[in-house]
């Protein structure tokens, strides 16, 4: 099979780009992350999961987060097998070099990633789509019209659900009820504050969670100063400084979804 | 001293090859390991064992860049900044079981035993490792003024001896140390800055075409350099490269 034709360098950069896109929105994730751990009965982070899922720029970025992922994955894959054709055959001794080894594994930590993102999406990502059932939350703007108006829908929700009158929240549904409340009009979205609650709180999610960022640390170790090197920004003098700063970012975004995810199940 | 040495055989390019096993016994520590193998030859030729094992060397002091053997696992054996020929016997424990392999990339062909065809590193510098300005007589040494860290980045990328130990050591074959001292240390010095643009472009695509794989930052190369060449020539030939596609010269 011959691939199409874009010099060695450029295609490093793409990956490289596509990384650091990347990079950052783990960044950005894991620090909203952190509003799981208030307890306001899910108000600040579901109004940012609302936000995120409404908002039109987001959802333009959320397609490129999507492209970035999936190119990032192929680009890679792609480098892989040229690297493999750059030497048919191999040596007999394994290497003794003293050398990195997060690029060694970077390949199959990419692989682990995907896998767990996989969970993750079924967890969460697939439950706004409705690809999953999971735990929903209805909005209704003005709760008294929506009694006068629709009273069954209204005492459907008062029976079902909690009702928190500071955000206009009517609680939590099941998937069964979301149905029943889309039909009276009532804006349905997931509720990923308890759905997150509920879950960190189940040891064997906890373990998987975490294994996910040791993977992801395992990953951005080697990713981040890679980066500055492929768009040559790596020299005598901030070399040094780059590969410091790399794994403060790394354990910065690591360790805020380590906190997350433990405060949750610790009950903080 | 006492080896056992499993050395790889093959007979020409387009041969099978195989490991071959030879116990060598009564080696000085102070032999040079190219001396080891010129013993054994000897012992292979005297007994009519079989053919002398075929290998590259020259200068055997470090600066030619002919030798290169894939020692145990390592681009010119288990030592730091050293050729093939500088490596000794005292590097190794007595009755030690020593792989030897040929470098193995797609650009280098195996052409006999552990000689490989290098040529692909002389098509990367036909293609763009020079200047084409011209130069005239002799100048004076300071009518170019040079700051001194510049000359002295050049000179260390000037000392790659082109071995190939870096292609050999990289898990993807990849010869991006190389092209990246020649590309520095040209570009570092106001006569090479001229055509840097049009270098790196020429470089690049040849190193492709030839097949070298792609720099994944394992930086083996730059563990295995016998002249200590740094991975940030590497970042220097990225950095290059990316003015050279927005189609300019970049100042170093």
């Amino acid at each position: 099979m011959n691939l199409p034709k874009i010099h060695s360098i450029t295609k490093k950069i793409l990956v490289g780009a596509l990384g650091a896109f990347l990079g950052f929105f783990l960044l950005f994730h894991a620090s909203a992350n952190l509003l799981i751990l208030r307890h306001d009965g899910g108000e600040w982070y579901n109004a940012f999961c609302h936000f995120m899922g409404t908002y039109y720029i987001v959802k333009v970025l959320e397609i490129g987060l999507f492209a970035s992922l999936l190119l990032h994955a192929v680009m890679a894959i792609w480098l892989a097998i040229e690297n493999k054709r750059a030497r048919p055959v191999g040596y007999k001794k394994p290497t003794r070099s003293k050398t990195h080894r997060g690029s060694k594994v970077q390949m199959w930590t990419g692989i682990l990633i995907f896998a767990c993102l996989i969970m993750h999406f079924t967890d969460f990502y697939f439950v706004k789509i409705g690809w999953v059932q999971g735990k929903y939350m209805a909005k209704s703007e003005d709760v008294v019209t929506l009694k006068t108006i629709q009273p069954e829908a209204f005492n459907y929700a008062e029976q079902h659900c909690e009702y928190s009158a500071k955000g206009n929240w009517l609680g939590n549904f099941n998937a069964d009820d979301k149905a029943v409340l889309e039909a009276a009009s009532l804006e349905v979205e997931p509720d990923f504050y308890h759905k997150a609650r509920e879950k960190f709180k189940i040891l064997h999610i906890v373990i998987a969670y975490l294994f996910f960022f040791v993977v992801v640390w395992f990953h951005l170790r080697h990713g981040f100063p890679a980066i500055f090197q492929t768009f040559g920004l790596y020299n005598y003098k901030y070399g040094k400084a780059i590969e410091v700063l790399g794994q403060v970012f790394n354990w910065v975004v690591c360790l805020m979804f380590t906190v997350t995810v433990l405060g949750v199940y610790f009950g903080l | 001293m006492k080896f056992t040495l499993h050395i790889w055989r093959q007979e020409n390019a387009r041969a099978k090859g195989h490991f071959e096993t030879y116990p060598i016994d009564g080696i000085s520590p102070d032999c040079s390991f190219l001396e080891m193998l010129d013993i054994l030859n000897e012992h292979l030729i005297n007994d009519r064992i079989a053919h002398p094992v075929c290998f590259d060397n020259d200068c055997r002091e470090g600066i030619c860049g002919m030798c290169g053997l894939y020692i145990n696992g390592r681009p010119h054996g288990n030592d730091d900044g050293i050729t093939t020929c500088q490596l000794h016997m005292r590097k190794f424990r007595d009755g030690d079981e020593i792989w030897i392999e040929p470098w193995r990339a797609k650009p280098f062909p195996v052409i006999r035993d552990l000689i490989v065809d290098r040529s692909a590193f002389d098509k990367i510098i036909q293609a763009g490792g020079y200047i084409s300005t011209t130069t005239g007589g002799v100048p004076d040494a300071n009518m170019i003024p040079i700051p001194k860290h510049a000359a002295d980045m050049a000179m260390d990328a000037a000392s790659c001896i082109g071995c190939g130990a870096c292609v050999a050591a990289c898990k993807n074959a990849s010869a991006m140390l190389f092209v990246g001292a020649k590309i520095s240390h040209l570009a570092l010095l106001p006569q090479g800055r001229v055509e840097a643009a049009d270098r790196v472009r020429k470089m690049v695509c040849k190193m492709d075409e030839l097949g070298f794989g792609n720099c994944t930052n394992t930086y083996a190369c730059e563990a295995e350099c016998p002249k200590l060449i740094k991975r940030q020539n590497i970042s220097r030939l990225n950095r290059q490269w990316i003015g050279a596609l927005f189609g300019r010269d970049r100042r170093e």
